[in-house]
């Protein structure tokens, strides 16, 4: 079921294509003139020039057909003839040719990933659920600078921030209302501290929408649980950053 | 998916695990165990490309019937979902970064009793007031 696109009558449209070509000699020499009229037409005002330029008689142009540009290429040359066009058309292959691939596909192993047992790829950078980070030894990174709540565009950063005994500043209420969240990543690109980061965590759907006004102890607990898959991301990422 | 492939891996992988596969995942899979998880979870990759198609050569078998996607602790969850290539096993990267203080993964517990409940962490700002009367001494 195959219409070769064989160059049977190619020797038709090339003849076709050759009639410009033998156009009459004073419309090419015409043609030839006015292309490269500026220089000419230029110094015809100009009195310092004494001599106009050299001009030979008209019609004693050399130019033949070889001269025009392009014309020993055709543009046609390993296209379908119009019977064959007719016959694609009559036959209607191309609808038979769309079948045929949705025929193929029917036998094609389908590209559904199982989820939750096969995931796709997630990049070190995705911006999932928040954490509250700590530094390695156990202190908490937030210095309460309330840049990320600055940031934020959906304004889903609360925070209160006090003295701790020994003098340094702390967030006394770190809420992030995750329902108002866009996951822009403004606030963990804003943080000084590597404080607030968005997991990987994507999976942290909830039946009420109370369970998503995190508070602070929840984010940190975040934090807490990933802190390694964090990290790893961090630094998979860092020459970037 | 091809009934030589199908047949291919009920052979490697034995009738028992072929039928539980058939029960959660829904297809004939076997690869190579890279790892199981502190809550049993275990970890298969087949990189195969004549055995698997990609995107679908590192799945999970979860230990629990009631599973859900969140069993998955994130160390591991980083490689199933290719965000590193090694398994945590092997990932020195990922062995160097786990602090001392990494709390116990904890999955996602809505609709149960252990649901997160938000609270206030700061003092109110706002107080009912409290009626002291001033001793006058008489
Ligand atoms: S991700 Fe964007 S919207 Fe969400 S808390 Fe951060 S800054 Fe606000
Ligand atoms: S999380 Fe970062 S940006 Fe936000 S207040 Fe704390 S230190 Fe500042």
């Amino acid at each position: 079921m195959s219409f070769s696109r064989s160059p049977a009558l190619l020797g038709l449209s090339r003849r076709l294509i050759a009639t410009p070509a033998s156009a009459s000699r004073s419309s090419l020499v015409a043609y030839r003139l006015l292309s490269t009229s500026p220089r000419r037409l230029a110094s015809l005002g100009h009195d310092h020039l004494a001599t106009p330029p050299p001009r030979s008689p008209r019609n004693t142009g050399t130019l033949g057909a070889g001269a025009v540009p392009g014309s020993d290429v055709n543009p046609y040359k390993d296209d379908a003839s119009a019977i064959d066009k007719a016959v694609h058309l009559f036959f209607f292959t191309e609808i038979l040719r769309g079948m045929w691939i949705v025929l193929e596909q029917f036998f094609r192993p389908p590209y559904t990933i199982m989820y939750p047992f096969e995931k796709g790829p997630l990049s070190p950078r995705f911006r999932g659920e928040h954490a509250l980070r700590r530094y390695p030894s156990g202190e908490e990174r937030c210095i309460a600078c309330k840049l990320c709540e600055a940031i934020c565009p959906a304004l889903a950063i609360t925070i209160e921030s006090e003295a701790r005994e020994d003098g340094s500043r702390r967030t006394t209420k770190y809420d992030i209302d995750m329902t108002k969240c866009i996951y822009c990543g403004f606030c963990q690109e804003a943080c000084p501290v590597d404080a607030i980061v968005e997991t990987q965590n994507q999976e942290f759907s909830t039946e009420t929408r109370e369970e998503l006004l995190y508070n602070k102890e929840k984010l940190l607990a975040n934090g807490d649980r990933a802190e390694a898959e964090i990290a790893a991301n961090l630094h998979s990422d860092h020459v970037y950053r | 998916m091809s009934l030589a492939r199908t047949l291919r891996h009920i052979q490697r992988a034995g009738i028992k695990q072929w039928w539980h596969d058939l029960n959660y995942i829904g297809d004939a899979k076997f690869g190579r165990l890279i790892g199981q998880d502190q809550f049993g979870n275990r970890y298969f990759e087949n990189l195969n490309p004549l055995d698997e198609l990609p995107g679908r050569h590192r799945w999970v078998d979860f230990a629990q019937h009631d599973l859900n996607a969140t069993q998955v602790p994130p160390e591991w969850h980083s490689c199933l979902q290719h965000i590193r290539n090694e398994p945590p096993t092997a990932d020195k990267v990922m062995q160097n970064m786990s602090p001392p203080w990494k709390a116990p993964w904890v999955e996602n517990l809505t609709g149960t009793r252990g649901a997160f409940k938000t609270y206030n962490t700061a003092a109110p700002k706002i107080n009912a007031w409290e009626p002291k009367v001033t001793d006058r001494g008489a």
